[in-house]
């Protein structure tokens, strides 16, 4: 390989979109996982997928690995760099290329905003359904990589639920399109399969994203209860009833706790733990669901129905502002994001509690009750040498979400962080599987490499405590 | 051969020489290329029964042979579905053979196609590989989707041996609106029934009518139904099947009236832009594929019309997919002629 060489050949295609300037290069050096970082030997700026196609085309003439980076929100080490390798940005594609009401669909490039589309067809009464909690900042680009979900995917479906069709270039530098106008596909769904592959697989440069109506009715109550196993129960019960809510999430106390301490969500300090449920659709269906979701709530201290859309706005701003908000609680803290059956919600919170008084360290809780997706924020103090310690805790608690019979991650992806974890949840053979797929895309393993699967060399390394990121700590964004 | 047990259908496949034919209950076996040179059959249907449900959970794990309605029946005792409803459940396809063609029916409006309710995936790759993808939790980002990739394989890459799936519940209440009108109309009806917010779980084309189903409780599908434009009619069956060519395609759904006039019947998925077209002629057929994507699911004995058109973009990639899971070719043989 020869990074000279590469270097002046990218100048020659992407004239100023090449960083070469150590200073320049270190604002690469990791994504929201922020205890990972690598400084990349160099960073291109494409302004248009030619320009992807030629710097991919470059780097697999060269042997050179590459990682692929919408806005660095990921939360998994997913577009870490390698010292040896390049970073291809995405930021500079961000042209909302069309939006079509009659057919509805948007067709944008990589680096627009989650939350871009849903406002480039807010004019048509559609919107982009998947919300993850870094919308305002996070990439479509990411989203594909990642599948990324959001609190109102209980209802709605991930990602992978809403796109059509992605412009891909392949590791060789080979454009190429996967999906295509309807879902259906005449053979394999590479589609599918191609998203949630954390930019293993190559690079999006297109992507045609389905729009829905935003719905008719909103209605959305707080619900406190005397302990999380009451809130569980009355998840269970919810469900059970036949009620699919847009969304339930669950806070605890010590992150109501936090939150109360930052933002004014009317959240009762007192309280155990506390349910958001919302619920959307046609005005009679979702009023009469309502009635019956408050009888659900029987066992409930407390029930406060937004009244407006502002209160609603209140109410989601503090639960958005939860992560965050736990600064305030803890010098440092590790995000987790585990899964587990719905049913064994009680009996993962239970056993978090205990594992984390056995450790000595506070977990708070905030998380997806509906879809049973957890996300548990292990606090510690580096400075009171608990790092250690609380990392131990983190890793063991996504361990026992596999262990419940759940997954290793609901949204946040493996990427670097959670590689060493995976033979937990996949034997050899389901992992050298899943690099068949991988090594048809991409024999030479050029494109982000070390991600996804454990390698010897990653698994001997250590990670690094949750540091918040520099938007999120300036309150650009938010994160579930 | 006939396995009844995920290590049975692991010896199976590991222990045999040649190609192997796998077969379902056999209701899509005329689906895509007609199979060429097979050694041996490998029916699935002795591997049946629930392995995994928890109603609570809203997932079921299930053996790939079963029989969907039977699973459908099962679920059902507990208030509960998989939203799927193409037409060959009624007679008899099992839940593998659902996935392996990407079949669908008018629920794939409200609720996707297999690919979207499918969360885990228990498969044996030709050389004997158990592999496993997924798992039993709906929301799941840990490592490759491979059931994603299975969706539309016709068992070309792998066996499916059990497959995990989302459920939901069954609605209180249905009640579905036919409008007469023709395809045209139809595009813009559909335009003004997701307009109006009143969410349907199947917008439907056929028979000469726009069909609006609406779930949910009964006074909610009530007034749906009232609030929705246009008349009630008694609407005739889709005569789809009945057609000598039917293939399946896909368009933007604005384009329904362009696909629709190649067909003699269609019935037509009208927001999602999916459509079964009975055509026919071959010629017919050859033509419509020079402009939408298309599998064929049927053609007259002897027929030499190729089930698939004019190679895609990613029809490289499917080579290379099908040599890394399949490299001495044992799957399924014709099943993608012409393209491999």
């Amino acid at each position: 390989m020869s990074l000279d060489a590469l270097r002046d050949e990218l100048t020659e295609v992407l004239r100023d979109g090449v960083i070469t300037d150590p200073a320049h290069l270190r604002t690469y050096e990791c994504d929201a996982l922020t205890g990972y970082r690598v400084v990349p030997a160099l960073v291109a700026l494409p302004r248009d997928a030619a320009q992807v196609a030629a710097a991919v085309r470059a780097c697999a003439a060269h042997g050179v690995p590459f990682v692929a980076r919408g806005a660095g929100t990921g939360l998994s080490g997913g577009a870490l760099p390698t010292a040896d390798g390049i970073v291809i940005s995405l930021q500079r594609l961000r042209r909302v290329v069309d939006v079509d009401p009659v057919d509805r669909r948007a067709t944008v490039e990589p680096g627009v905003t989650n939350l871009d589309i849903s406002l480039a067809a807010a004019r048509y009464g559609l919107y982009y359904s998947p919300d993850p909690s870094s919308q305002q900042v996070c990439t479509i680009g990411g989203n594909v990589a990642e599948n990324s979900g959001g609190a109102h995917c209980l209802k709605y479906g991930f990602t992978a639920n809403h796109i059509l069709a992605i412009d891909v270039v392949l590791p060789d530098g080979t454009p190429t399109r996967l999906g295509g106008d309807a879902p259906h596909q005449a053979g394999y769904d590479l589609l599918g399969a191609f998203v949630g592959t954390e930019g293993t697989l190559g690079i999006v440069t297109g992507v045609v994203v389905r729009l829905l109506h935003t719905p008719a009715t909103v209605r959305t109550l707080v619900a406190d209860f005397d302990s999380t196993k009451d809130a569980g129960d009355a998840v269970t019960a919810i469900i059970a009833a036949g009620i699919l809510p847009a969304a339930i999430e669950m806070m605890d106390n010590l992150a109501i706790q936090a939150v109360n301490a930052t933002v004014d969500a009317g959240f009762d300090p007192d309280t155990a733990a506390l349910l958001i449920v919302e619920l959307d659709g046609p005005a009679d269906e979702v009023q009469a669901r309502f009635t019956e979701l408050l009888e659900k709530c029987t066992r409930a201290t407390r029930v406060t129905v937004a009244r407006d859309a502002a209160h609603r706005a209140q109410i989601w701003q503090g639960r958005k502002a939860a992560f965050a908000a736990v600064g305030r609680l803890s010098p440092n803290y590790f995000v987790q994001d585990g899964v587990v059956p719905r049913t064994r919600l009680g009996e993962a919170l239970t056993r978090i509690a205990a594992m984390g008084d056995a450790a000595g360290i506070r977990v708070a809780n905030v998380f997806h009750a509906g879809d049973g997706n957890l996300h548990p924020l292990v606090l510690y103090s580096e400075a009171r040498g608990e790092h250690d310690r609380a990392e131990a805790l983190s890793t063991a608690i996504a361990e026992l979400c596999v262990e419940l019979g759940g997954s290793l991650s609901g949204e946040h992806g493996i990427g670097t962080d959670k590689a060493c974890s995976m033979p937990r949840m996949f034997s050899a053979d389901d992992l050298a599987t899943m690099q068949r797929l991988r090594a048809a895309f991409d024999p030479r393993g050029l494109c982000n490499p070390g991600k996804v699967f454990p390698t010897p060399r990653l698994c001997g390394e250590r990670p690094g405590p949750y540091r918040p990121h520099p938007l999120e700590a300036a309150g650009v964004i938010e994160r579930l | 051969m006939k396995p009844t047990s995920l290590a049975e259908l692991r010896d199976a496949v590991r222990d045999s020489t040649g190609t192997l034919l796998v077969k379902g209950a056999g209701t899509a076996s005329g689906w895509a290329g007609t199979p060429t040179g097979v050694d041996h059959e490998l029916e699935t249907t002795g591997l049946t029964g629930i392995v995994a449900y928890n109603p609570a959970d809203m997932t079921v794990a299930v053996r790939a042979g079963t029989r969907f309605s039977k699973l459908q029946e099962e679920l059902a005792a507990n208030g509960q579905r998989i939203a799927l409803d193409p037409a060959r459940v009624q007679a008899g396809a099992t839940v593998g053979g659902l996935i392996a063609t990407a079949d669908s029916g008018p629920l794939r409006h409200g609720y996707g196609g297999p690919r979207d309710l499918l969360i885990g995936v228990t498969m044996v790759l030709a050389d004997g590989t158990v592999a496993r993808s997924g798992g039993h939790v709906i929301k799941n980002v840990a490592g490759y989707d491979l059931g994603k990739l299975l969706c539309g394989s016709f068992g070309t890459l792998g066996v499916i041996a059990e497959a995990v799936l989302r459920v939901h519940p069954l609605p209180p209440a249905t009640r579905t609106v036919s409008i007469p009108c023709d395809v045209t109309e139809a595009v813009e009806l559909t335009g003004r029934i997701l307009e109006a917010r009143l969410e349907p779980a199947a917008l439907e084309w056929y028979g000469g009518a726009l069909h609006a189903r609406y779930e949910g409780l009964e006074s909610s599908v009530e007034l749906r139904a009232a609030a929705t434009p246009g008349g009630t009619v008694d609407h005739e069956a889709s005569r789809v099947w009945d057609g000598e060519f039917v293939v399946r395609c896909g368009s933007r759904p604005s384009q329904l009236p362009a696909v629709a006039k190649h067909a003699t019947a269609i019935t037509s998925s009208v927001a999602v832009g999916v459509h079964t077209l009975a055509v026919d002629s071959a010629t017919a057929v050859e033509r419509l594929r020079d402009e939408f994507e298309l599998t064929v699911c049927r053609r007259p004995a002897g027929s030499d019309l190729p089930a698939w058109g004019r190679p895609h973009p990613a029809v490289p990639l499917m080579r290379a997919v099908k040599q890394r899971f399949d490299p001495a070719g044992r799957l399924g043989p014709g099943r993608f002629a012409p393209w491999f």
